[in-house]
C-alpha cells in the first residue's frame, strides 16, 4: 500500500522507491536516460538529445552507439527524478571497472562514468567502466553461473564475458522428418528446442518471465565485411549474425545441399 | 470501510451503507448486497448531460447492503485515498470505487488532458470518505509544497488532490523536428500544496515518441 507520501527529502538518492520505480538524484551531474522513462521529477532538470552540440564531449567519452542515439537523452540539472518502465521491475547495478552486456530494451539509464557501446551481438549493448546503471526486467532478475543454457526470451544480459552461443537440440534437428517437424510444428514442438548457451567465467542475468521489453527498431550496423548483422555477405551462404529460426526453408535447403 | 487484500483486490465492509463503484468491478461478496446501475454516475440529469458532452464517461453502480464486497479490475494495482473535505481529481478510467457520500463530478483540465489523450475533462471526487483508484503498477504518491514544485510526465499521471495549480510545459524546439528532442517534450508542472499520484508506467500519449 502506498500511503507513504514522498517529497524530495524522503525520496531515496539513487535507489528504488518501490520495486517498479527508481529515484535518481542529480546534483549538477548528468545521467544518460532512455527516452520516455522519466515519470516525474522535483527540481530543475533539462533533457537533451545526445546529439545536442553542448554534449559533444560527453557523447564522445560515454556514448558509442550511433544506432541508439535517437532513443537516448541526457538529463542534467539538480533535483530528484523518478524512472519507471511499463510497471516492470527496475533495479540498479554497480559496475566496478567491469563489463556487462544487456538487451538494449532493458537498459533504462546509466551514469556517464560508464561507457555505452554496441555489442557485437545484435540487439545488445555493452557497458564498460565504473558506475551505476538502471535496468528493467519482467519479474525479478536471477543471477546464474555458466555453464548454462537459457531461453532466449528470458535472457536479460551477461557480465564479465562468458561466451554466448546458440544451442539447438540435436535430435530434433536431424533427418528429413526432423526438418519437416521443425518447419511445420507437426509432430510436437516443445518450443524449447533452441537456447542460448553460455560457457566460461562470469554471470548471466535472467528475468523470471518470457515477456520481452519492446525494442525500438534501430537499423543495422554499418555494412562492412565481418560485422555481424551488418548485412554484408560473408563467405558462403551469405548469412551472418543471428541464424534464422529453425524451420525456415533456407535452412532446409542448405541442409540438403540444394 | 475500505481495505486492500494484497494490492489488487479492494474489500469493502458495509453495514447498511453504500459505495459507488465502477460498473462490473465486483468480483465477490458475502452477506446481502443490492447492485444498482447509476445512470450518469449518480450525478443527476445535469451530471449525465455534462458527462455525455465532455466525453468523460464513467459507468458506475451503487452497491448497498450488509457484509463484505470485493472489487477488482483487470489486475490493476489499487490505491486508497482518504478525503477530508478536499477534492480528488482522477481520470475516469482510473476510478474504481468511492464512499457513496462523496460527490463526484467533472472538471476542465485544459491542455494537460489533451496531452494525455484522455480528453479535456477529468473526474472529481469531493467530500469526506475514502476513494479507491487504479494504476498500472503501484502508484507513487508525491507531495507538492511551495518549496518543492513537481513536474510529471502526462503518461504517468494518475490523480492529484489538494490545492494545486497545474501548468503545461512544452519542450518542443526546432531540435524535436530533427528527431533530436529531449524525449520529454510535454510535461505538467504542479505548484501549490497537495499530493500527486504517478504510476510506474506510461500510457501511450501523443507525445510518447517526441
Amino acid at each position: 500500500m502506498s500511503t507513504v507520501h514522498h517529497d524530495p527529502v524522503t525520496l531515496p538518492a539513487d535507489d528504488n522507491v518501490n520495486a517498479y520505480t527508481f529515484c535518481v538524484e542529480l546534483k549538477g551531474s548528468q545521467w544518460f536516460l532512455q527516452k520516455g522513462k522519466m515519470i516525474a521529477y522535483y527540481g530543475t532538470i533539462d533533457f537533451n538529445g545526445v546529439g545536442h552540440g553542448r554534449l559533444d564531449h560527453l557523447t564522445r567519452t560515454s556514448f558509442h552507439s550511433p544506432l541508439h542515439a535517437s532513443d537516448w537523452v541526457v538529463a542534467e540539472g539538480s533535483g530528484k527524478m523518478l524512472l519507471a518502465d511499463r510497471a516492470f521491475d527496475v533495479n540498479s547495478y554497480d559496475l566496478e571497472d567491469g563489463n556487462l552486456t544487456i538487451r538494449s530494451g532493458n537498459l533504462l539509464a546509466f551514469q556517464p562514468s560508464l561507457a555505452l557501446k554496441q555489442s557485437i551481438v545484435p540487439g545488445f549493448l555493452t557497458l564498460l567502466g565504473t558506475g551505476k546503471f538502471v535496468a528493467a526486467s519482467n519479474g525479478p532478475v536471477v543471477f546464474m553461473e555458466p555453464p548454462i543454457r537459457v531461453d532466449p526470451q528470458a535472457l536479460v544480459g551477461w557480465a564479465d564475458c562468458p561466451s554466448p552461443c546458440h544451442h539447438y537440440d540435436h535430435g530434433y534437428m536431424t533427418g528429413l522428418l526432423g526438418g519437416l517437424r521443425a518447419m511445420t510444428g507437426l509432430g510436437g514442438a516443445s518450443g524449447e528446442e533452441h537456447q542460448f548457451e553460455f560457457a566460461g567465467a562470469g554471470t548471466v542475468l535472467l528475468q523470471s518471465s518470457e515477456a520481452l521489453l519492446a525494442e525500438q527498431a534501430v537499423g543495422a550496423p554499418p555494412q562492412q565485411a565481418g560485422v555481424p548483422g551488418g548485412g554484408a555477405s560473408g563467405g558462403q551462404g551469405g548469412r551472418s549474425g543471428a541464424p534464422g529460426l529453425p524451420g525456415q526453408l533456407g535452412d532446409l535447403q542448405r541442409r540438403f545441399g540444394l | 470501510m475500505f481495505r486492500l487484500q494484497e494490492s489488487k483486490v479492494l474489500a469493502v465492509d458495509m453495514t447498511g451503507d453504500a459505495v459507488k463503484a465502477k460498473n462490473g468491478s465486483m468480483v465477490a461478496y458475502d452477506g446481502e448486497m443490492a447492485f444498482k446501475k447509476l445512470s450518469g454516475g449518480g450525478e443527476g440529469l445535469r451530471g449525465m448531460v455534462t458527462r455525455r458532452i465532455t466525453g468523460e464517461q464513467m459507468t458506475v453502480m451503487e452497491v448497498k447492503g450488509h457484509g463484505t464486497c470485493w472489487f477488482a479490475d483487470r489486475a490493476s494495482e489499487i490505491n486508497l485515498v482518504g478525503l477530508q473535505g478536499d477534492k480528488l481529481y482522477v481520470e475516469s478510467s482510473n476510478f474504481l470505487a468511492a464512499d457513496a457520500g462523496l460527490r463526484t463530478g467533472t472538471s476542465f483540465t485544459g491542455t494537460r488532458g489533451a496531452s494525455q489523450g484522455n480528453g479535456l475533462f477529468t473526474t472529481t471526487v469531493e467530500g469526506h470518505g475514502q476513494v479507491a483508484i487504479m494504476s498500472d503498477g503501484p502508484a507513487v504518491v508525491l507531495r507538492v509544497s511551495a518549496q518543492y514544485p513537481l513536474t510529471v510526465d502526462p503518461g504517468a499521471y494518475v490523480a492529484h488532490q489538494g490545492n494545486l495549480r497545474q501548468s503545461f510545459q512544452s519542450g518542443v524546439t526546432f531540435r524535436t523536428l530533427f528527431g533530436e528532442g529531449g524525449g520529454e517534450a510535454f510535461q505538467i508542472r504542479f505548484e501549490g500544496d497537495g499530493l500527486v499520484y504517478v504510476q510506474p508506467s506510461e500510457r501511450n500519449t501523443i507525445a510518447g515518441d517526441v
